[in-house]
């Protein structure tokens, strides 16, 4: 089978090799360059060298990031700090917050779409598969509305109100997808044991939906980190910002007075961000191969 | 209360429950906790008739003038229609569980006197816990879909019928009123709307490009690499792809601006370098010119979709039996004919639902748009409409929303118009789901 192996110097070969190199090389020239820049002690975009390598490496703009606005940062005594921090925080809270509810909410509903009936069962299972297609801002004047008159304007549960409800049709179809191929029985006899539905879905049914649910967790905490569109409808002041906003706003449009901040404080989203993502790649690869790639 | 069971009786269950909801319930089903919840809701209903009635009117009129009133006290059009639609859809669940009602009435009037007796306290329990379970789970799911995705949506498709929209109309100083189809026409007809036709019909083409070339780059990209890192030959193929998923793994939102500053005409890197080594004289205009920007578009995107592709291909590849290869290898098949006869299908016919949903995700994807180029640069005669060249239907929505002047109304003409383009992927994602249930039954 390996009569191949003798021509492993083989023009194809070495051509391939070298297109694999220049990808590469592709791949990580963004990623080096962005590196280099937080680095880089100006703040201009037209200061950073070509090379990804700052010619004098320096902590400037980390410190610049994390030092609270209403502080002078250190070394110099006319340039005030960011925000940086309370953004992070936000976001952090916001993921959280949506990961709770929408964990809360699509398990339910997944679980009773999949095993009890109740009127309108199917047009309401119809109407979240056509729901789940559209992108939610197109009614986001409506959305506005309504948060301003429940009073969730420039408030962080406002927000997390918006993203769970926008993934309820999506995250609940995927649980009653689930759901559907566990076996009917392990509520049943959980039943016989004198548990009531609710119980026994707590201490039976959910525990063996975990994958799922880890899928679930991972990505509505990780949906609202990058998030842009409805942050910056809802969230007004300064302090009250997500990550998206802030960084958006920190270089659009400016981007030769801030690109090396920007580039510090992307570095500091990414990071942890890239980590979760690789940790949590298996589960999130078996559910997209179970959703996706089944015919 | 006696426990005899009388069928004459029971039969007026519905009846009752059709009168005044619940009422069967309580009088004849013994189902007191349940009646008198629903007796309640009719209450409330009843009771609210008149601010119901407002409601409804004031979405038909949208509102009268009262210049003599202070701005304040003005009726506002846009809230009034966002009442009215909650009033609807409140009155529709309403409508949907006044029928359930009466359905389980004679339902359960049914059951009692087949079995000649009510149902004992624990039965009743048992059953209580069970509905309740149910609508308790599946309420407040339904509530936060209706108030935060139906009524927005269907309040942008009712927005498409009237004129609000910069500078004229905005409550509340101006009232917003019901147009017809005047919208329509503005956008779709050109001897009608002008540069807005003309911008239409340059963004609608973009836009399918766009889906066209960003599904297959991606899709493409990443299928080669899947393959060549499948080969034996190849040195290190597990460092390859640890670096190949990078760009998926980073927020797609900071790769886009990171590529458009990479690629800034005057003080980008790129062409900073590129001028360095003297390949260049002058400055590539990546994201100035009208074309060059959608290339750059497109390249971008590629750099960003290709892992995710790549995933699952080499994901579905390693499905693929190895006695295939094995029986061609014997039969005198080389790696071209076996890649083009059993590879390429396959993967093919494992992912071409993939590709499909893709195709309609790339119609909608706001963020490579947006964040790389912001839809510009500008094109002169576009002006007014603000659709930019690198412009796709969605993010033309978001500007016209967004940006003064705000085209609220002709931005849910072009809503409207998504919708309508989504719809056959949705249908085809549902059949889709369908099926796969069926076979598996």
């Amino acid at each position: 089978m390996k009569t191949n192996r003798t021509g492993s110097n083989s023009p194809a070969v070495v051509i391939l090799t070298i297109i694999l190199v220049i990808q590469l090389l592709l791949v990580l020239y963004p990623i080096a360059f962005t590196i280099g820049a937080s680095f880089t002690e100006s703040n201009s975009l037209a200061s950073t060298s070509i090379a990804p390598f700052p010619k004098h490496p320096s902590l400037y703009q980390y410190r610049r990031l994390l030092t609270s606005p209403d502080k002078m940062v250190k070394g110099t005594t006319d340039k005030h700090g960011t925000n940086y921090r309370v953004w992070y925080l936000n976001t952090l809270k916001v993921a959280c917050m949506n990961t709770i509810l929408t964990v809360i909410l699509c398990s339910f509903a997944g679980y009773i779409f999949s095993r009890f009936k109740f009127p309108m069962r199917k047009t309401v299972m119809a109407s979240m598969v056509i729901l789940q297609m559209f992108p939610s801002f197109i009614g986001m004047i409506a959305t506005y509305i309504i948060l301003w008159k429940i009073n969730g304007l420039n408030t962080l549960w406002g927000l997390v109100l918006v993203y769970s409800a926008g993934s309820i049709p999506f995250n609940s179809w995927l649980m009653k997808g689930y759901f559907d191929t566990l076996p009917k029985d392990l509520a049943e006899a959980a039943y016989i044991d004198g548990a009531t539905p609710f119980t026994a879905f707590l201490r039976v049914v959910l525990p063996s939906a975990k994958p799922q649910i880890v899928f679930l967790t991972l990505t509505s905490f990780t949906g609202p980190w990058m998030d842009f569109i409805f942050p910056r409808l809802i969230l007004r002041s300064d302090d009250k910002k997500t990550l998206a906003v802030g960084l958006y706003e920190m270089i659009s449009g400016r981007a030769n007075d801030n690109f090396t901040m920007f580039a510090a404080g992307a570095l500091l989203v990414a990071v942890p961000f890239t980590i979760l993502f690789v940790a949590g790649q298996k589960s999130l690869l078996q559910s997209l191969a179970g959703t996706g790639g089944k015919e | 209360m006696s426990n005899i069971v009388s069928p004459n009786k029971l039969r007026k269950a519905p009846i009752a429950s059709a009168c005044f909801m619940g009422l069967g319930q309580v009088l004849f089903l013994k189902q007191y906790v349940r009646g008198f919840i629903l007796m309640a809701f009719e209450t409330i209903m009843i009771l609210s008739h008149s601010h119901i009635y407002k409601s409804l009117r004031g979405l038909i009129t949208l509102g009268d003038p009262h210049p003599e009133l202070p701005v304040k006290l003005r009726d506002h059009s846009i809230f009034m229609m966002v009442n009215g639609l909650i009033v609807i859809i409140i009155l529709a669940i309403f409508f949907v569980v006044y029928a359930a009602t009466i359905k389980s009435a004679k339902k359960d009037a049914e059951k009692i006197i087949k079995n000649r007796k009510f149902p004992t306290l624990k039965e009743t329990r048992n059953d209580l816990s069970e509905n309740s379970f149910a609508v308790a789970g599946i309420t407040p799911a339904v509530i936060m879909v209706a108030f935060f995705t139906v009524i927005p949506l269907l309040f942008s498709a009712f927005v498409a019928f009237t004129n609000y929209s910069s500078p004229d109309h905005i409550p509340p100083n101006n009232l917003v009123d019901w147009v017809g189809l005047e919208n329509f026409k503005t956008m779709f007809v050109r001897s009608y709307g002008g540069a807005w036709a003309s911008s239409f019909v340059s963004v609608a083409i973009w836009t399918i490009v766009w889906a066209v070339f960003s599904t297959f780059s991606c899709f493409f990209a990443g299928f080669f690499f899947a393959v060549v890192l499948q080969d034996k030959r190849i040195v290190l193929p597990k460092l390859y792809r640890t670096i190949f998923i990078l760009p998926y793994a980073i927020p797609q939102m900071l790769s886009l601006f990171v590529w458009a500053n990479l690629l800034n005409g005057t003080f980008g890197p790129i062409n900073r370098t590129l001028m360095y080594f003297s390949l260049i004289t002058k400055g590539i205009p990546w994201l100035s010119d009208p074309v060059m920007a959608k290339v750059s578009l497109i390249l971008v995107n590629i750099w960003i979709g290709f892992p995710y592709s790549m995933i699952l291909i080499t994901s579905s590849m390693t499905a693929i039996s190895k006695s295939l290869y094995e029986a061609s290898t014997i039969d005198g098949a080389n790696k071209w004919q076996q890649f083009r006869s059993i590879t390429f299908p396959l993967v093919m016919y494992q992912l071409k639902p993939l590709l499909i949903m893709q195709f309609a995700g790339n119609i909608n994807n706001f963020g490579a748009v947006f964040f790389l180029t912001a839809g510009g640069p500008s094109l002169q005669d576009t002006i007014s409409t603000q659709a930019g060249s690198t412009d796709i239907l969605i993010s033309w929505i978001y500007k016209l929303t967004m940006n003064t002047p705000n085209q609220y109304s002709l931005a849910s003409v072009l809503s409207i118009l998504v919708f309508l383009v989504l719809v056959p992927f949705a249908l085809y994602n549902f059949i889709r789901t369908k099926s796969f249930k069926e076979s598996e039954i």
